[in-house]
């Protein structure tokens, strides 16, 4: 059945369909309903909420919880990720599943609460020291935020990692028509338990992509969980064998596994020039042009990029083979994922459009950067 | 099987310090207190006394500076039933304060050890909030000329159940461990230690010096606070009517095309709502919606815009350009869209006849508020000029809209909406010119 929501909404709901039962957060536009909706969500006691004095203490209130087995989810923008950037670090270094939605609005700094801007996508990616990878996934409208906010736990659960789920205030907040029942959604396989054992060692993984077994806080197993550079066992350590073992391993249980992370929708002509590549709100207008512009006969590809890291190599470099010599990468901000095309590219021309005004970028720009580039090509 | 599994001797900290006394008394408590090891969590923040989980056999968490009680916090909501100790410094006290104070508020039964040495040990002696007036750091030479923050204060300040002060060095410190482990509630001891790297040695600070600090200082050892406080679990509220599950499906809309619409009023003329309240019967009716609003962060002042595109087909673009039916409730709506030059001539723009209009090439229709506000309530009022824009673009049979919306409106503005919709489905009586 079709329904008018919010994408806000349909993040709450991909949750709750994904098990979502513990939720900590701090007011801020455009993410506060999500906050609202989970308190009210959960008052009956399926799951627990609670609004607290900062960031901070949201996402630490998150990761304890998710290690007791909970599955937690905590939503923000830009200002707010800002100040999780120090507990994402120690998600990663404690292997806790943690989903955190970013609602981006118009940054820099305050920026502007109720207008949109999508300028997170690299800070997303490099959001804590150290520079370990972790799963980004970009919701393109309200379908796609509840399809990628279940998914976000799946991967959560799965790799026992944070992943970020980026929105933004004209997904966050704008009503569109949707049929979530229709959305298939594969069953969410839990972080693998750990077996009941004097000799429990929570971090031993027997090759560096493994995920380790899981046991939760408070359970019959005692676990040891540390921020600090551990041994397998949860000890500090500081013998170089073993700190190489863990922090070989952190990049790898994410990048070994970038096929099975990769998220797109690819819409391609094997004869086509140009490739639209496009994340977040830009989609539709993409979609849109790439209608437009095979309307009039020119043969154009399309790749709609769910997932923004692991950057999706694999696809991008199907999705301009062979015939693509120009790619158009709309974004709303200055023009920051266009590089990391560009650098997966090599030998295309990748072009950026750009828009940072809190304003859409409409199909009939896309439509008529596409024939310029090819009229200057002829 | 022993929840402390080192010897004072074979904990790492400096010869002398205290920190090895309060893990050996803190293991020895929760043993008198009944507890196994799977029953206890211990999350111990940064610095010297960070480094304690590892001489426990407990469940134990080691997070970031200052934050422990947040992650304690997750833990004991998540697990209510596990004992949640938290080993925190007074440096951990300093750059989470706000979060001390607010666990304290909401009372959830974390046990807060402050082992408050009033110095930060580890980095090299500096000054931290709890350094006395005139102490000598790293970073205070000539002597501290802050006073100290009282941690004890502070959780009291907060609402803490159980609150006391203790040296860590007198022989009544294990009867405040037990009573710390006893408290049902938000505990906090906030002991005193001599760091025998730093602050002791510069500042000539013994055992029975600590008294005559606490003394000289007006902070005194003692229970502070021991408050039995009912802790029910509220109980919970009762099963949720499913998340908005969409409106009850009505016979298909006979709508052609895509047309987009705005209203532009002011903040509480329920500019969105009325948008929305159209979106809800066209989707059930069978079509494709898109709502994008546009307001300013305070929400009861301003200007209220809403845009709507209808569609027979699904909405891939959400963004708006000039819309073929615009509604002028306010001055503060048309104030925000500038001007309406850019209208083109097939635009129909129904306006609030008392508003000072720029030119246009837009049809123009004029309608007397104060008319179509008769009998219906003022919050509908943007509904009913909506209904009538619609009916008037001849997009919809009065009689279709009418069915649709009396099937699909539901809640407590059912009636309120309806009247609105039927008001407005008439308003060709409200026109002025």
């Amino acid at each position: 059945m079709r329904e008018f929501i919010t994408g806000n909404q349909a993040i709450v709901r991909g949750a709750l369909r994904a098990g979502c039962n513990y939720t900590a957060g701090y007011p801020i536009t455009p993410a506060s309903s999500i906050l609202a909706d989970l308190i009210q969500a959960f008052a009956d006691g399926s799951g627990i909420a609670v609004q607290v004095e900062d960031e901070i203490a949201a996402i630490g209130q998150c990761i304890g919880a998710a290690m007791c087995g909970a599955r937690p989810l905590t939503a923000t923008s830009g200002p707010g990720l800002s100040l999780y950037s120090e507990n994402i670090g120690l998600a990663q270094m404690i292997e806790a599943p943690l989903v955190i939605v970013d609602c981006q609005r118009m940054g820099p700094a305050t920026g502007g609460a109720t207008a949109t801007g999508e300028g997170d996508v690299l800070f997303a990616r490099y959001v804590t020291a150290g520079g370990y990878p972790l799963p980004v996934l970009a919701a393109a409208d309200a379908a796609s935020a509840y399809r990628l906010t279940y998914r976000a736990f799946q991967l959560a659960e799965r790799f026992r990692t944070p992943v970020i789920l980026l929105a933004s205030k004209d997904i966050s907040t704008t009503r569109q028509t949707v049929d979530l029942e229709a959305i298939e959604l594969p069953p969410i396989v839990p972080r693998r338990a750990a077996e009941a054992a004097d000799s429990f060692r929570p971090y031993a993984v027997a090759s560096p992509e493994e995920v380790p077994a899981f046991a939760p806080i408070g359970g019959p197993v005692r676990v040891r969980v540390t921020g600090s550079i551990h041994d397998e066992c949860g000890l500090l350590t500081n013998d170089p064998a073993k700190i190489a073992r863990k922090l070989d391993h952190l990049p790898a249980k994410i990048e070994a596994q970038a096929d099975e992370i990769e998220d797109v929708d690819a819409d391609l002509d094997p004869q086509a020039r140009v490739l639209l590549a496009a994340y977040g709100v830009p989609d539709g207008a993409t979609r849109v042009a790439t209608e437009e512009l095979r309307a009039r006969g020119v043969r154009v590809s399309r790749l709609t990029l769910y997932s923004l890291w692991p950057l999706p190599v694999r696809a991008l470099k199907a999705a301009a083979a062979p015939a693509v010599e120009h790619v158009i990468v709309p974004e709303l901000n200055i023009g920051l994922y266009v590089n990391e095309i560009r650098r997966v590219l090599p030998g295309r021309e990748v072009h950026g459009v750009t828009r940072y005004d809190g304003k859409p970028i409409a199909p009939r720009e896309l439509v008529a950067r596409v024939e310029q580039r090819l009229a200057s090509h002829r | 099987m022993s929840l402390v599994t080192a010897t004072r001797r074979e904990m790492s900290f400096c010869p002398g310090c205290s920190h090895s006394t309060i893990l050996v008394e803190l293991g020895a408590g929760l043993e008198r207190a009944g507890l196994r090891p799977e029953q206890v969590c211990l999350v111990s923040d940064i610095g010297c006394i960070g480094t304690a989980d590892r001489y426990f056999a407990c469940h134990t968490f080691h997070g970031l500076h200052g934050r422990s009680v947040t992650y304690a916090e997750g833990i004991k909501r998540q697990r209510p039933d596990l004992t949640v100790v938290v080993l925190i410094g007074d440096g951990g006290c300093g750059i989470g304060t706000t979060h001390l104070v607010h666990a304290a508020r909401r009372g959830v039964g974390l046990k807060v050890l402050v082992c408050n040495n009033f110095t930060f040990g580890m980095t090299g002696g500096q000054h931290s909030v709890t350094t006395p007036t005139g102490g000598i750091t790293a970073t205070t030479p000539a002597g501290s000329d802050v006073p100290p923050l009282d941690i004890a204060q502070l959780a009291l300040v907060g609402g803490a159940d159980y609150v006391a002060r203790c040296s860590a060095l007198d022989t009544d410190f294990p009867g405040y461990i037990d009573a710390v482990l006893r408290a049902p509630g938000f505990a906090l001891l906030d002991i005193w230690e001599l760091c025998v790297a730093y602050y002791a040695p510069s500042n000539k600070l013994t055992p029975p010096g600590l008294h005559e600090l606490s003394r000289q200082l007006g902070l005194p050892m003692g229970t502070l606070r021991e408050r039995v406080r009912p802790v029910e679990p509220r109980p919970p509220a009762p099963p949720r009517r499913k998340p908005a599950g969409g409106a009850a499906p009505v016979e298909p809309l006979p709508w052609s095309g895509r047309h987009e619409i705005l209203v532009a009023g002011a903040a509480g003329e329920r500019i969105r709502s009325a948008v929305g309240v159209f979106g809800e019967i066209a989707v059930a009716g069978g079509l494709f919606a898109a709502q994008t609003d546009d307001y300013p962060i305070f929400v009861r002042r301003g200007h209220s815009l809403s845009s709507l595109i209808v569609s027979e087909r699904p909405v891939t673009y959400a963004g708006t350009g000039a819309p073929e039916l615009l509604i002028l409730q306010s001055a503060d709506g048309l104030q925000r869209l500038g001007g309406l030059a850019d209208l083109p001539t097939e635009t129909l723009v129904v306006a609030n006849d008392e508003l000072d209009l720029p030119p246009t090439r837009a049809r123009v229709c004029r309608v007397s508020l104060a008319r179509a506000g008769k009998g219906i309530e003022k919050t509908t009022l943007a509904l009913a000029l909506l209904t009538f824009g619609i009916v008037r673009s001849g997009w919809l049979p009065d009689e279709v809209l009418a069915r649709a919306a009396d099937r699909v409106l539901t809640g407590k503005f059912r009636e309120a909406n309806l009247r609105a919709i039927r008001a407005g489905l008439g308003g060709a009586e409200w026109v002025t010119g």
